[in-house]
C-alpha cells in the first residue's frame, strides 16, 4: 500500500518539476532574450532563429547613458584616434557623442533612474505603514460602515488612470505640484493603498486574535502587541504588498508620463522612446530594461523569505 | 472577522483602542478621501457638460447627452464587447495559470527562493517595455514565434481576429505570477496538520483540493481576482504599444483617443464613468463572494 | 518616526519648490519630439548657450506622446515650455486657442517670407491659409520621400526579367503605375523578398501621409481647406483611386505589415526585406550610414511619383518653431529666434544634419550635394501638400484612421465606400464646429 503510493508520489514529482521547467521556460525565455539582448552587437539583436551564445558587449550600455546622434558622412579619422576606448565604440556604430566643449552629454537615464528611485522607495513605505495600519483597524476593530468604507477604499482603484490625469494635472498646477517628487508619490500612495490595505487585511484576518488576547492577558498594551505579536506574524503579507506597490510605482507610465517634466521624471516614458533615429536600437533598449529590471528583483529576491514563510497557525486551538 | 472587546483590561494603560482604531484608520480614509473624491467629483461634473479641454469657448450643461450618445454609439459597444472577450480570456488565463504555478511550487525543494523571485520577472517588467518586445516576438519576419511554431508567416498582431488574443496572451504571460504569488502566500499558510488528518481518512486527492485546499486558499485567491479584473478593464499600455487593429481597440484606448487626441473632456469623463459603474458592479459581485467565502 | 521623515520631507518640497521657481531667469526650454533632429538642434543650440550663457534645454518626448504632452501642457496654460516645434498640423489649433504667440510683425522685420521657401511659410507658418499671418518659423523641412535598393534595380537580370514581363526598363519610377509593377516584380516571399513597404501605422497621422502622398498625386484633394467643403471632394473619384492604389501597394508589403511607421519602413531596406520603401526624408540619414544599414551602398532615393493624370505631390512633414504664450520668458526666446534665422545659423544647422528652410541654403550645390537624398528633398519641397491644420484636426485624423484602415489592411469595403464614410464623419465634425 505504502509502496504504491511511495510510487505515484514519485511519478507526481517528476511531472511537478518537468512542469516547473517548461514553466520557467515560458516565463523566463522571454527575459533571457530581453537580458542578454542588453549584452549583444547590433546586427545580432534581431535574428531568426535568436542568437543564443555570443561574445558580451558593453556598448549597449554606453549607449544607454550617452547623448548621441548619427555621423553625417565620414568619421574625422584625428577624433577617432585620440578618443577613448568607449567613444570609438560609438564611433564604429555610425554615431558620435554629444559633447558640451570636452564634456560628454550625459543621457537622461541617470536622472530619470534616481528620480525613479526616490518616488517608489518613499511612496512605497508610506503605501505600506498606512495600508497595515488601516488594514489592522479595520481586521480588529468594529467600524460603522466597514464593508462600504472598505469598497470605497477599493473603489479608488478603478478609474482608468486617463481621465484622473486631467483634474489631477490641473490640480496639481495650482498648487505648484507639478513636475515634483512629492507629487508624484502622493498619486502613488494613493493609487497602492487600495491595494495595500485589502491585501493586507486578508493577511491579518488568518492571524488568530488569541495571540493578542494572550498577550493582553500577559500585560501588554495594544500597541505593544501590534508591534510585537501581530507585526511579525504579518511579515509575509507586508513583504508580498510591498513587493507589489514597490513594482507597481516603479513602472507607472501614464502619470510619469502627463504629470511630470524634466524635473521628477522617471524612467519608464524614457525606455522605449530610444526608437527615434530611424531605427530600432534594441540593444540600447535592452540595456535600459535591464538595468531597470535589477532593483526590483534585488528588492524582491532580498524579501523572498519572508514572501515564502506564510502564516502559520499556532499551537493555540479554539 | 476578530473584533476585540475596547474595554478590555489592557485598554486601560496604554493607547485606548479607540484611539489606536481612530488614528490607524482616519488619516488613511482622509487621505484617499482628497485624492480620490476630487478627481471622481471633478469628472462627474464633466460628463454632463460638453467641456472640451481645447476650447476657450464657453461650455454648458447637456444633462445626460453625453452618456445617450455614447450608450447608442454601435463604435462603443463594440470596443466594450472587445475589452470584455479581453478581461475573460486573459483573467482566467492569468488565474489558471498563476494557481497551477503555486501548486507546482509548493514543496520544498533547493533553491525555492531564487526560483520564486525568478517567476516573479514577467511582472517586474514596465508594461510599455512588455508591449515592445512582445511585438518584436510576435513579428513573422524577426520574432522567434513563428520560428519556434512553425508558423511561417502568420501575423499575430495584423490579423484582425488573432490581435486581441495576441495581446492577452501577452498579459497572462506577465500577470501570472501576481496570481502564482498570493496563491503560494496562501497555500503554504494551510496548516500541515489539515493533510495529514485528510490522508489518514484516506482522503482522495480531488476532495482533499476541493474540500481543505481550495476553501483555505479562496480568500487570496479572491483578492488576486479581484484586483486582476480591474486592471484588465483598465488595460492600456500593452494594447497600444502592441496593435492599433480596430478589432483590438480596448475601452480604455478609446478613452485616450477621446481625452486626449480630440479633447472632448465632457464625454471622456462620461464614458470612464460607464466603465466605472460596470467595473464597482462586477467588483460588488465578487467581493460579496469573498464576504460570504470567509463567513464559511 | 514617522513624523520626522514627514516633516523632513516637507522641508524637502518646500526648497524644491522654491528653487525650482527661481530656474527660469536665463534658461530656455524647446520642445520637440525625440529623435536625431532634436538631438541635432540641441548641438546647433549649445552655441547659442556658448555665444550669449543663455542655456538653453531641448526637452524631448517619445514621438507618440508629443502631441499629448504639447497639448496637455498649452491646455492648462503651463509655462514649462518657452517654445514648441509643432507639427504643421497644429498651428490651427495653436493659433485659434491662443496658445502660440503671433509672429506676424517679426516676419516683417526680417523680411523672412525672402528667406525661407515659399511651401515651407505657406504650410509650416501661416495660418489661415493666405491670411498673412504667421505663427512659426519653419525649422525642419520634410517630406514623403523614397528609398529604394539601387542594387536590385541596377542588376542585370532583374532588367531583363523586368523588360521581358513588363515591356520597358527598370528604372526610378516616375509614376504609380510604374510603382505598383515594380513592386510586383520583387514580390517573392519564397525568397523572403518583398516588393514595397508603406506606412500603415494608424495612431497618428503615419498611414494618412502615405495614403495623402497617393491621393494628391492622383489629383484628388482632402477638401477645400478654406470652406471645409468635403462633400464631393474628399470622396472624389480621383481620391478613391488614388487610395486604391494605396491598397494595392498594400498586397505588396512584407508579412505582419499591419503597423508600420518609419522605423518598420527602414528596417526593410536595412534588413534585405523590401525593394522600395517609403518615409519621411528626416528617417534617411540611418540609410546611407554603413555601420547601420549594411545595404547602404545599393541604397538610392527618388521623390514620391506622379498619377495617372501627370500630377504630382507629396504629403508634408515637417515642423516650424513657435513661441508659446504661457511662457514666462518671450522676449529671450524672440532674441533666440533672431539668432536662429541667421544664414550662418541656418547653414550650421544643415551641416549638422537638421532640414533647414532657408531657400539661399537649400538652393546651394553644397547641400545637394551633401546627402544622396538631398537632391530629391529639394525637388519635393517645391511640390509639397499638408493635410488639414484645422483646430480639430485631431478629430478629423482619427476619423480618417478609422474609415480607411479597415480597407488598406483588413481589405474591408471598397475605397469609395471609406472615403464616403471619412466624407460624411468630417461634414458632421465641421458642423458641429460651425464651420458651414
Amino acid at each position: 500500500m505504502a509502496a504504491v503510493r511511495s510510487v505515484r508520489k514519485a511519478v507526481l514529482n517528476r511531472l511537478a518539476i518537468a512542469g516547473a521547467l517548461v514553466a520557467m521556460l515560458v516565463f523566463l525565455g522571454p527575459i533571457y532574450w530581453i537580458a542578454s539582448t542588453a549584452f549583444k552587437p547590433k546586427e545580432l539583436a534581431v535574428t531568426v532563429p535568436p542568437t543564443l551564445i555570443f561574445t558580451p558587449e558593453i556598448t549597449p550600455m554606453i549607449r544607454l547613458f550617452t547623448k548621441r546622434v548619427q555621423i553625417q558622412g565620414e568619421t574625422d579619422p584625428a577624433a577617432y584616434a585620440a578618443a577613448p576606448w568607449w567613444e570609438k565604440r560609438i564611433y564604429d556604430g555610425g554615431e558620435r557623442v554629444l559633447k558640451v566643449g570636452d564634456a560628454v552629454q550625459l543621457s537622461q537615464y541617470p536622472n530619470r533612474f534616481e528620480n525613479s528611485l526616490i518616488v517608489a522607495i518613499i511612496s512605497t513605505v508610506l503605501a505600506v505603514s498606512m495600508g497595515t495600519v488601516t488594514a489592522y483597524g479595520f481586521s480588529r476593530f468594529r467600524i460603522a460602515g466597514e464593508a462600504d468604507l472598505l469598497f470605497f477604499i477599493l473603489s479608488t482603484r478603478m478609474l482608468p488612470p486617463v481621465v484622473v490625469a486631467i483634474p489631477m494635472f490641473l490640480m496639481y498646477r495650482v498648487v505648484g505640484l507639478n513636475d515634483s517628487h512629492i507629487g508624484l508619490i502622493i498619486l502613488y500612495v494613493a493609487f497602492n493603498l487600495s491595494f495595500s490595505v485589502w491585501l493586507m487585511k486578508g493577511f491579518m484576518d488568518e492571524i488568530p486574535k488569541e495571540y493578542e488576547e494572550a498577550a493582553l492577558v500577559d500585560g501588554y498594551t495594544r500597541m505593544q502587541s501590534f508591534f510585537k505579536i501581530v507585526l511579525p506574524e504579518a511579515a509575509t503579507g507586508i513583504a508580498a504588498t510591498a513587493v507589489f506597490c514597490f513594482i507597481t510605482a516603479w513602472n507607472e507610465y501614464a502619470f510619469a508620463l502627463i504629470m511630470t517634466n524634466r524635473r521628477a521624471q522617471t524612467a519608464p516614458p524614457f525606455i522605449p522612446s530610444q526608437i527615434g533615429s530611424g531605427l530600432p536600437d534594441w540593444t540600447t533598449i535592452a540595456a535600459g530594461t535591464f538595468l531597470f529590471l535589477l532593483p526590483v528583483a534585488i528588492f524582491t529576491f532580498a524579501l523572498r523569505k519572508h514572501l515564502l514563510r506564510g502564516v502559520t497557525f499556532g499551537a493555540i486551538r479554539k | 472577522m476578530t473584533s476585540l472587546d475596547p474595554r478590555s483590561r489592557a485598554a486601560t494603560r496604554g493607547w485606548s483602542d479607540l484611539t489606536i482604531r481612530n488614528l490607524f484608520v482616519i488619516p488613511t480614509l482622509l487621505f484617499l478621501i482628497v485624492f480620490n473624491i476630487f478627481p471622481l467629483i471633478y469628472s462627474l461634473g464633466y460628463s454632463f457638460t460638453d467641456y472640451a479641454a481645447n476650447r476657450s469657448v464657453p461650455w454648458s450643461f447637456i444633462g445626460l447627452k453625453n452618456y445617450r450618445d455614447l450608450l447608442s454609439d454601435e463604435h462603443i459597444w463594440s470596443n466594450f464587447v472587445i475589452t470584455a472577450k479581453y478581461v475573460i480570456v486573459s483573467v482566467s488565463g492569468q488565474m489558471v495559470v498563476g494557481f497551477g504555478l503555486a501548486l507546482l511550487l509548493n514543496r520544498s525543494f533547493p533553491l525555492k527562493g531564487l526560483v520564486t523571485t525568478l517567476l516573479l520577472l514577467p511582472m517586474m517588467l514596465s508594461a510599455a517595455v512588455v508591449g515592445l518586445f512582445w511585438q518584436l516576438l510576435y513579428s513573422p519576419s524577426w520574432g522567434p514565434i513563428n520560428y519556434l511554431f512553425g508558423l511561417g508567416d502568420f501575423a499575430w498582431l495584423s490579423d484582425p481576429d488573432a490581435a486581441l488574443y495576441a495581446v492577452a496572451i501577452t498579459d497572462i504571460w506577465m500577470w501570472s505570477p501576481f496570481v502564482m504569488l498570493l496563491s503560494l502566500a496562501g497555500l503554504s499558510a494551510v496548516p500541515k496538520h489539515l493533510y495529514e488528518a485528510a490522508a489518514i481518512d484516506r482522503a482522495g486527492a480531488w476532495y482533499t483540493f476541493t474540500r481543505i485546499t481550495l476553501p483555505l486558499v479562496a480568500p487570496l485567491l479572491l483578492i488576486a481576482l479581484i484586483f486582476r479584473t480591474m486592471e484588465a478593464f483598465k488595460t492600456f499600455d500593452i494594447a497600444y504599444t502592441m496593435t492599433t487593429q480596430p478589432t483590438a481597440e480596448l475601452i480604455a484606448i478609446r478613452l485616450y483617443k477621446q481625452a486626449f487626441q480630440q479633447w472632448d473632456t465632457g464625454k471622456s469623463c462620461a464614458l470612464a464613468y460607464i466603465v466605472l459603474i460596470m467595473v464597482l458592479a462586477i467588483t460588488n459581485i465578487y467581493v460579496k463572494y469573498l464576504n460570504r467565502v470567509k463567513e464559511r | 518616526m514617522l513624523k520626522k521623515s514627514l516633516l523632513g520631507m516637507l522641508a524637502g518640497a518646500s526648497v524644491a519648490l522654491v528653487s525650482g521657481a527661481a530656474m527660469a531667469a536665463d534658461e530656455l526650454t524647446i520642445f520637440w519630439a525625440e529623435w536625431d533632429p532634436a538631438n541635432y538642434l540641441q548641438e546647433l543650440v549649445n552655441e547659442y548657450t556658448a555665444q550669449t550663457g543663455v542655456k538653453v534645454t531641448v526637452q524631448t518626448t517619445p514621438w507618440p506622446d508629443f502631441q499629448t504632452k504639447a497639448f496637455t501642457e498649452f491646455n492648462a496654460h503651463g509655462d514649462a515650455y518657452d517654445m514648441v516645434v509643432g507639427d504643421s498640423q497644429w498651428l490651427g489649433a495653436g493659433s485659434t486657442q491662443g496658445h502660440y504667440v503671433e509672429l506676424t510683425d517679426f516676419f516683417k522685420q526680417h523680411k523672412l517670407n525672402d528667406v525661407m521657401a515659399p511651401a515651407t511659410i505657406k504650410y509650416y507658418a501661416e495660418y489661415p491659409g493666405g491670411s498673412g499671418k504667421y505663427w512659426a518659423i519653419p525649422l525642419e523641412g520634410d517630406a514623403i520621400g523614397w528609398a529604394y535598393r539601387k542594387d536590385w534595380f541596377e542588376d542585370p537580370k532583374e532588367k531583363e526579367a523586368f523588360k521581358a514581363k513588363y515591356g520597358y526598363d527598370l528604372a526610378v519610377p516616375t509614376t504609380y503605375a510604374q510603382l505598383r509593377d515594380i513592386a510586383e516584380f520583387f514580390y517573392r516571399p519564397d525568397q523572403k523578398r518583398y516588393g514595397i513597404a508603406i506606412y500603415t501605422d494608424n495612431s497618428y497621422d503615419a498611414m494618412a501621409m502615405g495614403v495623402e502622398s497617393a491621393i494628391f498625386s492622383y489629383g484628388g484633394e482632402l477638401g477645400d481647406y478654406a470652406t471645409y467643403q468635403v462633400e464631393g471632394i474628399t470622396n472624389s473619384k480621383q481620391a478613391a483611386d488614388g487610395l486604391a492604389m494605396y491598397k494595392e501597394l498594400y498586397k505588396y508589403t512584407p508579412p505582419g505589415w499591419g503597423k508600420t511607421f518609419f522605423v518598420e519602413d527602414n528596417q526593410a531596406i536595412t534588413g534585405g526585406l523590401a525593394a522600395m520603401s517609403m518615409n519621411f526624408f528626416a528617417f534617411f540619414p540611418p540609410l546611407v550610414n554603413k555601420a547601420t544599414n549594411p545595404n547602404a551602398e545599393g541604397t538610392g532615393f527618388f521623390a514620391n511619383p506622379a498619377g495617372p493624370g501627370g500630377q504630382r505631390f507629396a504629403a508634408l512633414g515637417g515642423q516650424g518653431i513657435s513661441v508659446v504664450s504661457y511662457s514666462k520668458n518671450q522676449e529671450a526666446s524672440m532674441k533666440f529666434l533672431e539668432w536662429f534665422i541667421k544664414d550662418e545659423t541656418q547653414k550650421k544647422w544643415a551641416a549638422l544634419g537638421g532640414y533647414t528652410c532657408s531657400q539661399a541654403v537649400l538652393k546651394s550645390a553644397e547641400f545637394q550635394n551633401a546627402t544622396p537624398y538631398n537632391k530629391a528633398f529639394y525637388d519635393t519641397m517645391f511640390m509639397v501638400k499638408d493635410f488639414w491644420a484645422t483646430p480639430e484636426y485631431a478629430e478629423v485624423l482619427d476619423q480618417l484612421n478609422q474609415n480607411i484602415y479597415p480597407f488598406v489592411v483588413g481589405g474591408k469595403g471598397t475605397a469609395q465606400e471609406a472615403l464616403d464614410a471619412t466624407a460624411k464623419d468630417w461634414t458632421a465634425t465641421f458642423t458641429k464646429y460651425g464651420r458651414y
